[in-house]
């Protein structure tokens, strides 16, 4: 009976222990493997514990290329995203013009649709214009999709906000530059900052979208899985590794630092 | 602290108004608010109140008249480039920033650099010293409501405009708030506007009330002035409570009217009369409960000559502590308040007993006929549930 009591009392403890493991678990085998030192070609059966791989990170042709390469259009998606998006949820949230309520439906609307089919008209429109399949071809398509992620973000945020502090922001001597860069735009800011990382996760890791409109450019989503139907190198479990590890390590970091402001205010 | 007078904190509102499409907040309206008074603008939601003092602000243009601040005409001036600056309901504290940077915000927009001992100075004049690295929700109610004061006052602006700075706060610490106010104000010096529809904090704090009502100004005046005599029947319920009974002009008698209620006559002086009165014509007669006198019908005879007298009957009793409240029925008119101090309790004062009421002529004041007789009571139009509070 004892048991049953233990387990009662801690039946919550463990159910959330076991949902962290099954949140986790892919990251561990993601990490564990990439000490990995495969026989064949592909990474799948663990041999035995090597740091080759961790050593020479870009020693797999052209694996490297393709990570510069998202990392950059991601990094493009997402400040192209992030400004259009917030100028979008400020008009819609503070201008009455017509057809306003068609355009807060209309932009949702790429979230809603299957990422196959907007891959598959994009890629359409692509070709009837002429235009040359490649890095701003899939640039163009990722702000597109990461736009109606943004203005949810920061339409939120905007909407949410006392139209009286700007008041008080005029009030108190700002013209309507200083209002904005003083007032408006600090308590807009977490609205903004979650739609850019929402941004750049998205664009980073997008596949579907990419593969159709890429041409022949090759980002590190297409590689990984151009790779796995020819043999999988450790580097890129290595490069998985990596950038959970930043992930971790920046949120890790913006929790330190706002625990300690708290603490300076009390 | 104390600004110089040369009247350049005069505030002079010449033939404002706003209109909202087809819809008039504010009909054109007069007003001058001198140097270093305290100034309040009372009414009823949707009176105009608001609407007015944000068009001082400069956060609303008017559509007719202008803003005059002593010489200067600042009615095309944007907000951040008057004088003035504003309490606003609710505070509006900048959420993103400490209590200090909230109060230097207006210094440092107005590039200057040494804010430290200003922003201590006038913390501690607000008593927040201890509170200025902490973000306003981190505060109770009052003190941000503190910081709120503290941000503007800090610009000494020529005038303080605050709009109903003290709603968001429980009873009693509007109390102290509004004697805490009137404090700052005399230390400052600065002319204060404040926008209220609670008539016990507009009388309180200001040394003159404007009663607004339907975007004008009904009556303005010390609070006294307008308790005691009152030239409608909106600015008489809406400030306390009043009696209001028809009666009909009968004769002249020097300076006063005499006038027929009922079978009874009663005496007005023609100076707290504001209606028209030719003989035969109808005047409403106020008078304010704690006036009246209650004696039983027994003891009329003691009652002394030359009062005004209504013969009643109560209709209705409360004992409410400093006071008894009750509710006199009289053929002239149902329903009389009158309030007794408890100091000799008569026992034969109950439901259901011959009085009669009696009061000096010199309290009682005249009103034009031709107006509802509900106006600025709770419940009737433009009014709402918290004026009675």
């Amino acid at each position: 009976m004892p048991f049953v009591t233990w387990l009662k009392r801690h039946l919550v403890v463990i159910a959330g222990l076991l949902t962290l493991a099954y949140l986790l678990l892919p990251n561990v085998i993601v990490t564990v493997f990439s000490f990995n030192k495969p026989k064949g070609r592909f990474n799948y059966e663990w041999q035995r514990f090597s740091t080759d791989a961790w050593k020479d990170p870009c020693g797999v042709a052209d694996m490297c290329g393709s990570l510069s390469l998202s990392l950059q259009i991601a990094v493009w998606a997402t400040v192209g995203a992030t400004i259009l998006g917030t100028m979008i949820s400020f008009a819609l949230v503070r201008y009455r013009f017509r057809a306003r309520g068609a355009v807060n439906s209309l932009i949702f609307l790429p979230m809603a649709m299957p990422e196959v089919v907007m891959a598959a008209s994009l890629l359409t429109l692509f070709l009837n214009m002429g235009a040359q399949l490649g890095f701003w071809t899939i640039l163009i398509a990722h702000i597109m999709f990461c736009l109606s992620f943004v203005v949810t973000a920061v339409k939120a945020r905007v909407m949410s906000m006392d139209p009286r502090l700007e008041e008080a922001a005029r009030d108190l001597y700002a013209g309507p530059v200083q209002t904005f860069l003083r007032v408006t735009l600090p308590i807009a800011a977490p609205g903004i900052a979650a739609g850019a990382l929402l941004s750049f996760a998205l664009s980073f890791d997008d596949f579907i979208i990419t593969n159709f409109n890429a041409g022949s450019t090759v980002t590190f989503p297409m590689f990984v899985w151009g790779s796995a139907q020819r043999g999988t190198p450790v580097q890129i479990n290595v490069i998985g590794t990596a950038m959970f590890l930043i992930a971790v390590l920046f949120v890790l970091t913006s929790m330190v630092v706002s625990n300690r402001r708290n603490k300076q205010k009390a | 602290m104390k600004t110089t007078s040369d009247n350049s904190g005069d505030v002079r509102l010449s033939g404002i108004s706003k209109t909202y499409g087809s819809f008039t907040a504010v009909h054109p309206l007069e007003l001058t608010v001198p140097e270093g008074s305290f100034f309040a603008l009372l009414g009823a939601s949707g009176c105009g109140k608001t609407t007015t003092l944000r068009m001082i602000a400069g956060l609303e243009e008017p559509t007719t008249g202008t803003v005059r601040l002593g010489d200067q005409d600042v009615t095309h001036l944007p907000p951040y480039k008057r004088p003035v600056n504003t309490v606003f309901q609710s505070y509006a504290l900048f959420p993103h920033l400490d209590i200090f940077e909230n109060v230097a915000f207006g210094l440092r927009r107005r590039g200057i650099k040494s804010v430290k001992k200003q922003v201590e100075d006038m913390l501690e004049l607000v008593q927040l010293g201890e509170q200025a690295r902490k973000k306003p929700h981190q505060l109770s109610g009052g003190q941000q409501q503190r910081v709120a004061v503290a941000r503007a006052l800090i610009n000494h602006p020529k005038v303080l405009l605050l709009d109903e700075p003290l709603g968001a706060l429980d009873l009693k610490l509007r109390r102290q708030m509004q004697l805490e106010l009137k404090r700052i104000q005399t230390e400052v010096g600065i002319t204060f506007i404040h926008v209220t529809h609670d008539q016990e904090e507009a009388m309180t704090m200001a040394d003159t009330v404007a009663v607004m009502n339907g975007g004008r100004v009904e009556q303005l005046g010390s609070p006294a002035d307008l308790y005691e005599n009152p030239q409608s029947t909106f600015v008489a319920n809406f400030l306390g409570t009043s009696n209001l009974i028809e009666a009909e002009v009968d004769t002249k008698n020097g300076d006063d009217i005499v006038l027929r209620a009922g079978g009874g006559k009663l005496v007005l002086p023609e100076a707290r009369c504001s209606a028209p009165t030719t003989a035969g014509g109808k005047v409403l007669v106020g008078i304010r409960p704690e006036k009246i006198s209650l004696t039983h019908a027994d003891d009329a005879g003691e009652i002394p000559e030359g009062r005004n007298r209504l013969t009643g009957k109560i209709a209705d009793a409360s004992f409410i502590g400093v006071s008894t409240q009750y509710v006199v029925d009289s053929p002239v008119c149902d329903e009389l308040a009158v309030y007794v101090q408890n100091v000799e309790r008569d026992g034969r004062l109950v439901p259901g007993a011959d009085v009669v009421l009696h009061w000096s002529p010199a309290h009682t004041f005249g009103l034009d006929a031709a107006q509802s007789l509900l106006a600025g009571t709770v419940g009737s139009a433009g009014t709402e549930e918290e004026v009675a509070a």
